[in-house]
């Protein structure tokens, strides 16, 4: 699995990278870290990533408004939103822009591993 | 501007619980709620981001570098330097912020965080008496001050 993480927070982007490289979740290599939507276009571009993990608060370019120009790019890429906005209308309204799934920051370990699980699933 | 209600400092505690609890499994002991004064007795690494929309005004997470020390180790993180440290209390600030939004609904905008290093006390923006929250965890000492306000 081709995984992009996109997040402005180094933290974040740090602790995804760690988690997936560890347990369950089997051979998964990271094509890229983007800060902000525009690096994680840029990165698309040259490597079509299979999943991708997608903060919604960023500057430049945020989550929302990258979500339909990476898909546009990549198809078949499968978004997975973490983003501390857990009102309801923002989860539907990424879910409408072609996000497979939702995943509420803080979250844990375990949660980011079964979503990712969860993501991988339905793309086989 | 409408004052917030008793039900959304609730919020605000309860998702500085939360944080904690659920990125590193330790959740911090809140030791107080009350409303603050200029300045305001802040730590050296300071996250803060910015309310506009249908509110206006300001959450400031701070903490010394002691407890965002501890914080990364928890996650594994090696890279301890000062840049991530400021990263970390950013990225705390924007998800108790993004997180009240569940509360307050989408018309609360937040903007990408900003931080500040030192403990020069940061006014409050909007609010005469901004709520403050202070709570300890993993023995260090922390604040969450919520300046916000509804605009009418």
């Amino acid at each position: 699995m081709k995984l992009l993480v996109v997040d402005d927070s180094n933290m974040v982007r740090s602790r995804i990278a760690r988690i997936v490289q560890r347990g369950a979740l089997g051979s998964v290599t990271i094509v890229g870290m983007a800060r902000n939507g525009e690096e994680a276009l840029r990165v698309a571009r040259q490597t079509p990533p299979d999943v991708v993990t997608m903060d919604l608060t960023m500057p430049e370019m945020d989550g929302l408004a990258c979500i339909p120009e990476l898909l546009a790019i990549h198809p078949g890429a499968n978004i997975l939103v973490i983003s501390a906005l857990t009102d309801k209308s923002t989860a539907i309204r990424a879910l409408r822009l072609g996000a497979r799934g939702f995943l509420p920051k803080p979250f844990g370990d375990e949660a980011l591993q079964l979503a990712l699980l969860d993501l991988m699933d339905r793309r086989i | 501007m409408a004052a917030l209600k008793e039900t959304d400092l609730r919020m605000f505690i309860d998702s500085v619980r939360r944080y904690f609890d659920v990125t590193c499994r330790m959740p911090p002991e809140i030791t107080a709620a009350f409303l603050g004064t200029d300045p305001l007795p802040t730590h050296d690494f300071n996250g803060i981001v910015s309310f506009s929309g249908r509110f206006s005004g300001q959450v400031i997470v701070s903490l010394p570098a002691m407890a965002l020390r501890e914080l990364l180790l928890m996650q594994r993180e090696t890279d301890l330097s000062d840049v991530n440290l400021l990263d970390a209390v950013g990225e705390i600030a924007n998800t108790l912020a993004g997180n009240a939004r569940q509360a307050l609904g989408n018309a609360l905008e937040i903007s990408v965080p900003s931080t500040l290093r030192g403990r020069a006390g940061r006014p409050a923006r909007v609010r005469a008496h901004p709520y403050v929250i202070t709570f300890r965890w993993n023995t260090y000492p922390g604040l969450v001050c919520v300046d916000l306000e509804q605009v009418a």
